[in-house]
């Protein structure tokens, strides 16, 4: 029987370079594919896939909400997390989310058939760097964060983080409520409540603490050439 | 005519992806890929290629700084950035480095193979998501 396997992220080029690298593998096959979180938690609901491979940077529902939420529906999903960055603060999230695979998005080509294989055989597949933390003890229960790093996300319930990431990209309190399924005031409630919990006053607060948090994820523009031929790039 | 494409993106995933589209085109060729700046200049001196497929962002040397040498080096070559920055500001400034093309890399499986084909008949196509896809000239 074919391993199933269920790809999220934002961008179909990218799908489609991950879908051309697992189809080539003899015995799996892509059996979905989704571009935002919201609708990776419904396709795997709906496909029952053997593994979910997912983006963190994904609009609407990141990568690592929607770990947390396709686990809260089944703990049998086996999800694989691709990332641009393997900070400190980022495997921790996606290990306390429960992935069972870590993979950089820049070493998938090499790592992801890897990563896939080890979840065929129930084990975990990390990046050295993760193997690093688990070793340096980094990850024992009860790790506190450094003074120096921005507040750990789990002050916020699993829906205020929903919500938070979803003002933090634009969307006003009647557009979440409209993507929620909830009604307007509902959501107003959440945003105060998120507010309050966090001591913030303003939306940009709020937008600081979701890119600090990786709800979100922005793209720095290049830094200028080191022989200046005209006016560098202007940062967003 | 055969057209031949040099495709340069850091990420070989994204790279994968680009090539399976562009090679669903009948006539269009993928000559040869590149990691990062420095190996796009170089693989297009070497492989005189007609069309650059090339992402800004990138190590050693960033599709901009290759751009504005590759004007100078292959003033024949026809360059299409394929970039995450979905910035006026970013498309303005890859157009003055010598791009014909500017598509955003979320939009890239909508966008691509007409910015190509417009780029390969020396055209400008620029579009940034959602708000505008422009080919002019």
């Amino acid at each position: 029987m074919k391993l199933r396997i269920l790809l999220a992220d934002d961008h179909e080029i990218v799908r489609r370079g991950l879908r051309a690298l697992l189809e080539k593998h003899e015995g799996w096959e892509v059996c979905g594919e989704a571009s935002d979180g919201r609708e990776a938690v419904e396709k795997a609901l709906q496909l029952n896939p053997d593994v979910v491979i997912v983006d963190i940077g994904m609009p609407n529902l990141n990568g690592l909400d929607t770990t947390r939420q396709l686990l809260q529906h089944d703990p049998h999903f086996k999800v694989i997390v691709l990332t641009i960055t393997d900070s400190d603060q980022v495997i921790r999230e996606a290990l306390d989310a429960g992935a069972r695979g870590f993979v950089l998005k820049s070493d998938a080509a090499r790592d992801l058939v890897s990563a896939v294989e080890a979840l065929q055989n129930k084990r975990m597949f990390f990046t050295p760097r993760v193997n690093d933390l688990v070793l340096a003890g980094f990850l024992e229960k009860g790790q506190t964060v450094s003074r120096n790093e921005a507040p750990k996300l789990p002050t916020l319930t699993a829906r205020e983080r929903e919500i938070t990431q979803l003002l933090a990209e634009g969307n006003s309190s009647k557009e979440v409520a409209s993507l929620l399924n909830l009604s307007t005031k509902t959501v107003e409630t959440h945003r105060s409540n998120i507010m309050r919990k966090l001591s913030f006053h303003s939306i940009r607060d709020l937008v600081v603490y979701a890119i600090k948090n990786n709800l979100i994820q922005i793209e720095l523009p290049p830094p200028p050439p080191k022989t200046p031929t005209g006016p560098g790039p202007t940062a967003a | 005519m055969t057209i031949r494409i040099l495709l340069v993106d850091d990420h070989p995933i994204v790279r994968q992806g680009l090539k399976t589209l562009l090679e669903g085109h009948s006539g269009w060729e993928v000559i040869g890929e590149a990691a990062d700046g420095a190996e796009a200049v170089e693989k297009a001196k070497d492989l005189s290629p007609d069309v650059m497929v090339l992402d800004v962002t990138m190590p050693r040397m960033n599709g901009l700084e290759a751009c504005r040498l590759l004007r100078q080096e292959c003033p024949g070559l026809e360059i299409l950035f394929v970039t995450q920055h979905d910035s006026p500001q970013m498309m303005r400034e890859a157009l003055e480095a010598g791009a014909r093309g500017y598509v955003v890399k979320s939009n890239a499986a909508r966008d691509l193979l007409a910015a190509v084909d417009a780029v390969s008949q020396h055209r400008v196509f620029t579009a940034l998501n959602g708000r505008n896809v422009a080919e002019l000239r």
